[in-house]
């Protein structure tokens, strides 16, 4: 396995901040096939500090779910990993059940795409709410009471009510706010949000960031956002991470990403999404599909489908490497190097 | 897990399709053999299945001339178990015909036909579901005394709603698809769209249930000849056969009765292994399109 | 409450309708058997015994032969509706009377083979479905045999293994008092819940093994509960409703099932009067019989319909919609 840092000058965070929530280093993740392993993640190394909201981008089998789930410990059965994924102090990949169960208990939650999906449809709302705290072993009547304050917190109007009904008696972004609360009553210290927004009506999606945002901001928690809108990310974030095939290659600012993407990947995203502002521009999809790692030529991933690419892009996989307040892993980074 | 792992997902497909072929196979061959050997009983089978012979009564399976034992009266399993075969493959073979040419039949026209004579057949496969099938054949036969046609007929009525509820409900699935309409306005009738296109796309879930009852007939069949309900003598089949061994197994003889059992439930299992496949693979293709 | 009783109220009426006008169609069709006997009536239901011009017409007057078919159904269900299941050819008894003192041994027999049923399905579909693998086929292969083991087949290896051979249950009979009656009634409760024991495990580990599928489940793991609370609160409970509504088809087949154990281990239950009264052709006993047979099924899928919202609340939602 070649590190790619060697020769990258930085790949962490721009500001040496306080001890993250959350940290990845060379995570390299494969299943088993039948025709012997199959790789899935290559050398994800990223980190979340409290109170930072961190974007996840990419398309879907660019590995961005599975490197937020790893963060839980929620790997497919036959993963053989390498790296560290260290959550306050505990090494994930390594922690034993007990240990796991804990920290899901306690540091860190979930929010999932489909809340329909999410929340067990023959059980009431209140015991969704509960379940999380009666396990880590919240007294009952305590338990109702704090679910209950949740559902007031995240914008349920009759949160008592709330309690006794059944998950099909809400709208989709109501139990996503179910799930929110769900996610909160364990009082993380790092909140993993999976796509979302993306199962819900667009003037739902909104709010449903907008509760997700808030609700960082008072808890001090770090947020991770994962979803395939670079948009959106951007807007939500402070800095975004983009994935491609198995590995990251791009972390910037947000605003400088949009500003000034260094790899040419994350400039076809932005030219592929349509935007309310600026000059109208013609909107250009990316050739070819998005690939999964165990799929990509050798040398860099997006070569293929890279309308920059030269000889020299065959050979090896592209360090990081700094390009302003960005790091991409390119061997030409930023626009200005670009034909 | 929630992972899309679309490469992953096609190749564990493949190993577990490859998997159960092995056990299909195997059904397939069994009754292949069964119903070989049942056609060809009498040149195959070594001793007339009558013939008794009191000086060889109660062999034990493996004794020389006779593979599988002898009975109370000294005639040959084996033998009595190759002619068994004959009625008791036969019988719930014309059970089956029967239920499924009146499932498919009432199942379409439930589908395809006006409302107000799916509501009739509906209500009809309803009461008719109601009746377990060993009970409408027990009436069957305290209206038409013993024997087998009487069970036979009222089993084929009692499966009919195995078949035709099935039918009926895919039918009605598949009217929903817009191939079917486009036909029709295409002017195409509704009877030859119904008989063209729906019914074949029916023909494997058709298969499959007809396999299960299949089995149930053959139990059904069996337990009423064990209950001295069925087949008269010198008729018999493999119920009868335990029926008869019955009063040998209470005094410690159990193999005269213990073989035909074994052959009803191999046969049983087979046939099922044979319509689980049917219904798993219409299951799977139905997901793909 | 009541507000959801009333919303529910039209679908109520509906399916009590339906199930009354199935046990009603199912009755004239019972009834309607004894006009098909071929030949004269009368004699089939003379039972054999030679009788007098005068007895043939107290007969042919008694079961209303020669009264239109209507009248003399009409005759016979209002007596039904008053408990009163008419004579015996055979025993020239009420059926009523010769019913009842069979029906404790019947009923004690279906309750004990549907527990095992119960207990023995879930346990083994849950063992195959969470241990999955080699456990998991090992269950499936079990669980195909079970389905295709004729009770009757069953009881004979039973009865041969272990009251002939070994000795330890009791060759015939139904036992006094509680213990020795579930003594002599382990063998063929086992023998009858087989195939039952065998459909619902499968249907009970596929729909397991779905739901540890299913995204919730995942969602609850990743918030720390452990695996036995999953199993319980959201597997098995997800699990209830398909295996409520195959339990409650299997009891009412477990009735008509009692006819091939009773007759193999010699009890004197419904099920063995019910096939001796088929080979004799006493009909009031035969018409009793199924007309239980055919309003148990009928009560039992309702009962289960009525429990349905309880195990799957998005069911009451449809209900009041439709």
């Amino acid at each position: 396995m070649r590190t790619v840092h060697s020769d990258a000058p930085v790949v962490r965070s721009t500001d040496p901040a306080p001890a993250p929530v959350l940290s990845v280093e060379g995570l390299t993740l494969s299943v088993r096939g039948a025709a012997g392993p199959v790789p899935l993640l290559a050398d994800v190394s990223l980190t979340v500090a409290q109170g930072e909201t961190v974007g996840l981008v990419g398309e879907s089998g660019s590995g961005k779910s599975l490197t937020v789930r790893s963060a839980m410990g929620m790997l497919p059965s036959t993963a053989t990993t390498s790296g560290r994924v260290v959550v306050r102090g505990t090494d994930v990949l390594r922690a034993g059940g007990q240990a796991l169960r804990d920290l899901r208990r306690s540091a860190v939650s979930m929010v999932f795409q489909d809340p329909r999906a999410a929340v067990n449809p023959v059980r009431r709302i209140g015991d969704y709410l509960t379940e999380g705290l009666r396990a880590a072993g919240t007294p009952r009547g305590q338990a109702r009471a704090e679910a209950v304050a949740l559902l007031e917190k995240v914008g349920l109007r009759d949160p008592e009510k709330a309690m006794r009904q059944h998950p099909y008696e809400f709208s989709g972004g109501m139990l996503q706010r179910v799930v929110i609360a769900g996610a909160l009553s364990v009082r993380p210290s790092l909140l993993l949000a999976d796509e979302p927004t993306t199962a819900l009506d667009v003037t739902t999606q909104a709010e449903v960031v907008a509760l997700l945002k808030d609700l960082q901001a008072e808890r001090g928690m770090g947020l991770v956002f994962v979803t395939h809108d670079l948009g959106l990310a951007a807007a939500v974030c402070d800095r975004v991470y983009v994935m491609y095939a198995g590995r990251i290659v791009e972390q910037a600012p947000s605003a400088e990403l949009f500003r000034a993407p260094a790899h040419p990947y994350t400039a076809a995203l932005l030219e592929a999404h349509p935007s309310l502002h600026g000059p109208r521009r013609q909107l250009r999809a990316i050739g070819g599909r998005p690939l999964a790692l165990a799929e990509a030529p050798s040398g860099c991933s997006f070569r293929d489908r890279c309308p920059q690419a030269v000889d020299a892009c065959t050979e090896g996989v592209p360090a990081l490497r700094r390009h302003g307040d960005s790091v991409a892993a390119c061997i030409r980074p930023g626009r200005e190097n670009w034909t | 897990m929630t992972l899309t792992l679309p490469a992953l997902r096609t190749r564990r497909g493949t190993s577990r399709a490859r998997r159960r072929p092995v056990a299909v196979l195997l059904s397939g061959g069994f009754l292949v053999v069964v119903a070989a050997v049942a056609a060809l009983a009498p040149v195959l089978a070594p001793h007339s299945p009558d013939a008794t012979s009191l000086l060889d009564s109660f062999l034990l399976p493996g004794a020389p001339g006779h593979l599988l034992g002898t009975d109370s009266t000294g005639r040959d399993t084996l033998s009595r178990l190759m002619y068994g075969a004959r009625l008791s493959l036969l019988a719930p073979l014309g059970v089956v015909a029967l239920a499924t040419i009146a499932g498919v039949t009432l199942g379409l026209l439930a589908a395809r036909g006006p409302g107000w004579l799916d509501v009739l057949l509906s209500r009809a496969m309803d009461v008719v579901f109601a009746f377990p099938g060993l009970l409408l054949a027990m009436l069957a036969i305290a209206v038409f005394g013993r024997g087998l046609t009487a069970p036979m007929i009222a089993l084929a009525i009692a499966y009919t709603p195995f078949v035709g509820r099935v039918v009926r409900s895919l039918a009605l699935q598949e009217s929903a698809r817009p191939y079917v309409e486009s036909y029709q306005v295409m002017g195409f009738g509704r009877l030859a769209v119904t008989l063209r296109h729906v019914l074949p796309n029916l023909t494997p879930v058709i298969a499959a249930q007809s396999a299960l009852a299949f089995g149930y007939a053959l139990i059904d069949l069996a337990t009423l000849s064990f209950l001295g309900l069925g087949v008269r003598p010198p008729q018999s089949d493999w119920g009868s056969m335990i029926a008869q061994a019955q009063p040998a197994l209470l005094q410690g003889l159990p193999w005269p009765a213990v073989v035909p059992g074994i052959a009803v439930l191999l046969t049983v299992v087979a046939v099922n292994v044979l319509g689980d496949h049917l219904g798993n693979s219409v299951g799977r293709t139905g997901e793909r399109s | 409450m009541t507000t959801v009783s009333r919303s529910i109220g039209p679908w109520l009426a509906r399916r009590v309708l339906g199930g009354v006008l199935t046990i009603g169609v199912a009755s004239v069709v019972i009834y309607g058997s004894l006009r098909l006997v071929p030949g004269d009536q009368a004699a089939t239901l003379a039972g054999g015994r030679r009788l007098s011009a005068e007895q043939v017409e107290a007969l042919r007057e008694r079961y209303g032969l020669d009264d239109p078919f209507l009248t003399s159904y009409g005759r016979w269900i209002a007596g039904v509706l008053r408990g009163d299941l008419g004579i015996s050819t055979v025993y020239q008894d009420s059926v009523g009377t010769l019913l009842s003192s069979r029906l404790g041994i019947s009923v004690a027999l279906i309750v004990y083979s549907a527990t095992l049923t119960v207990l023995l399905g879930l346990a083994v579909a849950l063992l195959g479905a969470v241990r999955g693998g080699a456990v998991g086929r090992f269950t499936t292969a079990l669980t195909s045999g079970a389905v295709a083991t004729p009770p009757f087949v069953a009881a004979i290896v039973l009865l041969s293994v272990f009251s002939v051979q070994l000795g330890w249950f009791p060759v015939t009979g139904a036992g006094e008092g509680f213990l020795d009656r579930l003594w002599h009634l382990t063998l063929p409760a086992l023998s009858m819940a087989l195939v039952a024991f065998g459909v619902l495990a499968r249907v009970a580990q596929a729909s397991f093994t779905e739901q540890l599928r299913r995204e919730h489940v995942e969602v609850a793991r990743s918030r720390g509960i452990g695996t036995a609370a999953i199993v319980r609160r959201h597997v098995v409970r997800n699990s209830l409703g398909p295996v409520l509504t195959l339990v409650g088809l299997l009891v009412a087949a477990l009735f008509v099932g009692t006819a091939v154990v009773e007759t193999a281990y010699g009890i004197n239950g419904i099920g063995s009067f019910l096939v001796s009264s088929v080979s004799r052709q006493d009909f009031p006993v035969v018409q009793a019989i199924s007309l239980i047979a055919v309003t148990l099924f009928v009560l039992m899928s309702l009962v289960v319909d009525l429990l349905m919202p309880v195990v799957d609340p998005g069911v009451q939602k449809e209900r009041v919609r439709a």
